[in-house]
């Protein structure tokens, strides 16, 4: 096995880890129970002192302050303030639902303009692990299985809308999003409790997710 | 207005902004300073410069960055008055016993035991949620340097936490 990633899981808990250097260390965390512990530990500590509370001074301090102040009442007038645009809820929902139509427009035109070309569902690496809030529970994962089954279903039916090139792009990239998902599974059967694990898997059913939309959008499409 | 010197419209923001700017003080000076003083320089020093308040921020964000920058020139003079040597600190962190209480609480108090310079990342990185090129820049290390502060602060509160 690799060295230990010492400072790296810093990196990783921070998101700070990319490409080759992130698939090198999802692999080592995979394989070394250690290194993953400390993973588990370090995310716990920047999740909790996130969120630790404020406490106010035990006496009040304002008599002091405001005894200061009377001795210094030279108060720079405010500079003028730069107009600032205002919205309102109802222009930022129109705001957002006009984002999202653009979003999805985007996302079609660059899945029709590239034709039938396999890049088109090509999958991206993961820019980093993105810590998610809790375990993945059962419920999680069957939710996730159940919206993997109907894709499938909906992208068998669709299967000869697609061409060749295409489809073998798309059961490359579900290969080796499998290949991930049951790495974890198998993982996880040994440490159970593993955030990291947890968290890997469910990006893995969440990528062949991704990707089964984004195919049966396309065969639908075409 | 605070800003057209009104001191009951200021008191109104120091009551509201009171317990993060002393939790701040707190958590960075740990045993070697006086949060509660520090609080009211950095309050003091707010109504000083309140002239110098442009609202392009909310004012909490420009009262929490006057704050961190008061409390590191505290610690700077402070270092260099004592000329103190911060790795001795290890050692005193991991000898002690983690102290009963929620888990809040022990956090808090690991926070405190740590040696002053992986203690300030810590404090800037995973509780004010600052980058490490901010902290570069605002403390005068390398964001390397802040890098491997942050990492060795996080092993230590582990390894205290974990006892």
């Amino acid at each position: 096995m690799d060295a230990h990633l010492g400072e790296q899981l810093s990196a990783l808990v921070d998101g700070e880890v990319s490409g080759e250097s992130l698939d090198a260390a999802q692999a080592h965390l995979t394989a070394c129970p250690e290194c993953r512990a400390a993973y588990d530990a370090l995310l716990r500590i920047k999740r909790h002192a996130g969120a630790l509370d404020d406490r106010p001074p035990e006496r009040d301090l304002w008599s002091s302050i405001a005894g200061r102040l009377a001795e210094d009442a030279t108060v720079v007038p405010l500079a003028p303030r730069r107009r600032r645009l205002m919205f309102s809820i109802p222009q930022l929902a129109a705001a957002a639902v006009v984002l999202m139509s653009v979003s999805a427009g985007a996302a079609l035109l660059v899945t029709h303009a590239g034709g039938r070309a396999a890049s088109a569902v090509a999958v991206a690496p993961a820019a980093s692990v993105q810590p998610m809030a809790g375990l993945a529970s059962a419920k999680g994962v069957e939710s996730y299985d159940t919206a993997i089954r109907d894709l499938e279903g909906a992208m068998t039916a669709r299967r000869s809308t697609l061409d060749t090139a295409t489809v073998r792009a798309v059961q490359q990239s579900l290969g080796i999003i499998d290949a991930a998902i049951r790495q974890a599974e198998a993982a996880l059967a040994q440490d159970p409790n593993s955030m990291y694990l947890n968290t890997h898997l469910e990006h893995a059913l969440g990528r062949k997710l991704e990707v089964l939309r984004r195919v049966t959008t396309m065969a639908a499409a075409s | 207005m605070a800003a057209s010197g009104d001191q009951r419209a200021f008191e109104r923001l120091y009551r509201l902004h009171v317990a993060r700017i002393h939790s701040l003080a707190r958590r960075m000076v740990a045993g070697d300073g006086d949060p509660d003083e520090l609080t009211q320089d950095i309050f003091v020093r707010a109504w000083e410069r309140l002239g110098t308040y442009r609202g392009e921020a909310a004012f909490s964000t420009w009262l929490h960055r006057l704050a961190v920058n008061a409390i590191l020139n505290w610690r700077r003079s402070e270092a260099g008055a004592r000329g103190r040597i911060e790795e001795g600190a290890d050692a005193e962190l991991i000898a002690g016993r983690p102290p009963a209480g929620g888990e809040g609480l022990d956090l808090e108090n690991a926070i405190a035991k740590l040696p002053p310079g992986a203690r300030q990342v810590f404090v800037l990185h995973d509780v004010e949620g600052f980058k490490h090129e901010e902290i570069a820049t605002m403390t005068g290390v390398t964001p390397g340097t802040s890098k491997a502060q942050l990492h060795r602060a996080r092993m230590l509160l582990r390894a205290h936490l974990e006892r």
